[in-house]
């Protein structure tokens, strides 16, 4: 049994590779994340000097790995501040992009540059895109363009029947989504459920093929549009703090069962935003309630100006392996709810706890201290680095609501 | 004797269970690769699409091969299949991943990162899936790190100019507008991915804005976060705002997803996006990486 339990002990964490060796790869040319070894009087053999600085490496790699979990995680996923959501705060503001013009047959005309926009790259039923383009030259001035044809398809794939083109007029008349009339920029708007693409559900490609600066360009705008919604908002929102936490709850009325994505944004009494909250998790049908949590520890160690607004939110039905993967729900945009907790009494300062979280930091921390002592057995002369941040005394089960 | 016999055997049962149950613990090493594919789907040991099987990538490397055409959507059955393999229970994974293998892993995380996951054996059948341990689940996957390749999970404008076919789905996904808003990308379950950004690009310099590996530009590939692309370059590139290396915020102001990190820049641009079948370009780089890291 001995035997057997040293055979065993020696599987180890994996097999090791017994493999031929490839010729040694050229160093990197770039900077490495991890700064050479430095300060070493009485240097060993460049060998054993890769091998004390790959150790290093690795001690830092694993305490980086661990303290930056430690430190993430004390929030769930669930409920993150705006700041580690930086491409999330607008999400109805336009996409905006500035490219050399592309040209017809390949290729680009660096002379003239091709601003444009898109109000929206997922559309869901009943909402319309709008598109705008402008052309400068290298000094910014404006280009004149003149837009030759402009088409929306569906984009199908294979032995699927090709979707009818829709016609997207582009105007520079100061109507529809063209805010300024003869500044040369134009506009168009592609609003599905209106033609012949009410009932495609996927992505849209409306090609722009105009002329400017003596040239003929194109330029490509993709939304992805869902005919049906899977969900109906009933407009009841209800706001409680529970569990140590203050809690958006908004009526879904689900048609569709299955698992809903969906995010909303957290701005604090002056307006600045403060939080990003998720919602992910299955859905049966009926009436049910999203909802979107701003955590307390996230509010005791911010405390934003109360009482927090809950506006832009936006999901869907996540459709499991298929393509269109989603069934969008209806936008709600803008300020969808108006907070009327004043008061943090009630809200828990305590972190985040659940299995989840438990499982990983035990694993870094394992690898951690497995990274420190093999640097200490290899050069017991040197002193291991210091971690980054001290090991927490315990874990505390997860809290009822919040942890799975 | 016959007390002996019976004695041998049941020593030689317990034995064999406590083995079984030591070896079920082990680090694992996945790969997936990004567009184009070619390797066979559910066969973890076929690394066609990287190079020689037999060369070293990371302990217990695995292949986790998809079509490299489909959509992101319609493939990430197999990526969740591999991750339920070889991530779940007492096993553990180190991810990497090229070119559109990061926008797929970063949407299995944001849609899929905090679902239910039943504990497998590791123990794959011919479709890629493995057999169930107790039958218990997890709450998503066990992940040390992830190290992206030449990570497109910011799109190409090679797609949105249509200089890929547009009868893969794939490449629609690939829009730099559509993948930048397939997912919330600073959703990874506070898991960190490493980028790597290869600058040996020329051929296509007049639609990759900045720097670029001949198919992704860096505004992907060193993970910028916003809902369109952008202009980065090296240092020695005066005239365009840096991709700024590690979490920092990018020369001219612009932030990083969450969560990601540039731990290569090719200042030098010599590494492009092609593996060519060998473990090649930026690919040998993150190679030499995981070697020395994921053990």
């Amino acid at each position: 049994m001995a035997i057997a339990a040293a055979l065993a002990l020696w599987f180890g964490r994996g097999e090791p590779e017994a493999v031929a060796r490839t010729a040694a790869a050229p160093p990197p040319a770039g900077p490495q994340f991890f700064g050479a070894v430095t300060g070493e009087g009485g240097l060993p053999m460049p060998s054993e000097r890769d091998e004390r600085r790959q150790l290093l490496e690795q001690v830092q790699l694993t305490d980086h790995t661990y303290c930056s979990y430690l430190e993430g995680s004390k929030y769930p996923m669930e409920s993150r501040p705006v700041a580690q959501n930086p491409d999330q705060v607008h999400p109805n503001q336009p996409i905006q992009e500035a490219n050399p013009m592309r040209v017809e047959g390949g290729g680009t005309n660096n002379a003239v540059l091709l601003q444009s926009s898109q109000s929206h790259v997922y559309l869901a039923a009943g909402e319309a895109a709008a598109f705008s383009l402008r052309a400068v030259d290298r000094h910014g001035q404006t280009v004149p363009i003149v837009i030759t044809t402009a088409r929306a398809q569906g984009m199908t794939y294979g032995a699927s029947r090709p979707t009818p083109q829709v016609a997207v007029p582009f105007v520079d008349d100061g109507g529809g989504a063209d805010p300024v009339a003869g500044d040369g920029a134009y506009a168009g708007v592609l609003a599905p459920a209106e033609g012949g693409l009410a009932g495609f559900h996927g992505t849209i490609r409306t090609e722009v093929r105009y002329t400017a600066g003596g040239r003929s360009g194109f330029a490509l705008f993709d939304v992805i549009y869902t005919p049906v919604l899977p969900a109906a908002w009933t407009g009841k929102v209800r706001e409680a703090i529970e569990d140590g936490s203050l809690n958006f709850h908004l009526g879904l009325e689900v048609r569709q069962p299955g698992r809903y994505v969906v995010s909303g944004r957290v701005d604090d009494a002056r307006g600045k935003p403060f939080a990003v909250a998720t919602f992910n998790d299955v859905l049966q049908t009926g009436a049910r309630e999203v909802k979107l949590a701003v955590f307390g520890k996230l509010l005791k160690d911010e405390t934003p100006a109360m009482p927090l607004t809950l506006r832009d939110v936006d999901g869907y039905l996540l459709r499991e392996n298929v393509d269109p993967d989603r069934l969008l729900l209806p936008r709600l945009q803008g300020r969808v709810y108006a907070g009327r907790t004043r008061s943090l009494e009630g809200v828990s300062e305590a972190e985040w706890q659940s299995e989840e979280r438990s499982r990983y930091l035990a694993e870094y921390a394992k690898d951690r201290q497995a990274a420190r002592n093999a640097l200490g057995d290899f050069d017991p002369a040197q002193p291991v680095p210091p971690s980054a941040c001290a090991t927490p005394t315990g874990l505390t089960p997860p809290a009822a609501g919040m942890a799975r | 004797m016959e007390t002996t016999v019976k004695t041998i055997r049941i020593i030689g049962a317990l034995c064999l269970f406590l083995v079984s149950g030591w070896a079920a613990a082990a680090n694992y090493t996945l790969w997936i690769n990004g567009r184009t594919g070619g390797g066979a789907i559910g066969n973890y040991n076929d690394f066609s699409y990287w190079g020689p099987g037999a060369t070293a990538a990371g302990v217990n490397k695995k292949s986790v091969n998809w079509d490299g055409r489909s959509s992101i959507a319609s493939q990430n059955g197999k990526v969740r299949d591999a991750l339920d393999c070889f991530c779940t229970g007492s096993n553990w994974c180190y991810i990497v991943t090229h070119s559109a293998g990061d926008l797929m892993m970063g949407y299995t995380l944001a849609n899929y990162g905090g679902s239910a996951r039943v504990k497998k054996n590791a123990s794959a059948n011919s479709a890629g899936v493995c057999g169930n341990t107790d039958g218990s689940s997890q709450t998503g996957w066990n992940i040390k790190w992830v190290r992206a390749a030449s990570g497109a999970a910011g799109g190409s404008e090679l797609s949105d100019v249509g200089s890929w076919t547009t009868s893969e789905p794939l490449v629609q996904d690939l829009k730099t507008s559509t993948a930048r808003a397939m997912y919330n990308h600073n959703t990874t379950r506070n898991i960190w991915f490493y980028m790597y950004a290869g600058a040996k690009g020329t051929a296509y310099s007049g639609v990759l804005p900045g720097q670029d590996d001949e198919a992704v530009a860096y505004h992907s590939t060193g993970g910028v976060a916003g809902t369109s692309g952008g202009s980065y370059c090296n240092p020695s590139d005066w005239l365009c705002n840096d991709l700024a290396l590690g979490t920092a915020a990018n020369e001219g102001g612009s932030a990083k997803w969450s969560y990601h990190s540039v731990v290569f820049r090719d200042d030098a641009e010599a590494y492009n996006h092609y593996a060519n079948g060998n473990w090649g370009g930026i690919v040998d780089v993150v190679r030499s990486a995981v070697v020395s890291s994921a053990q």
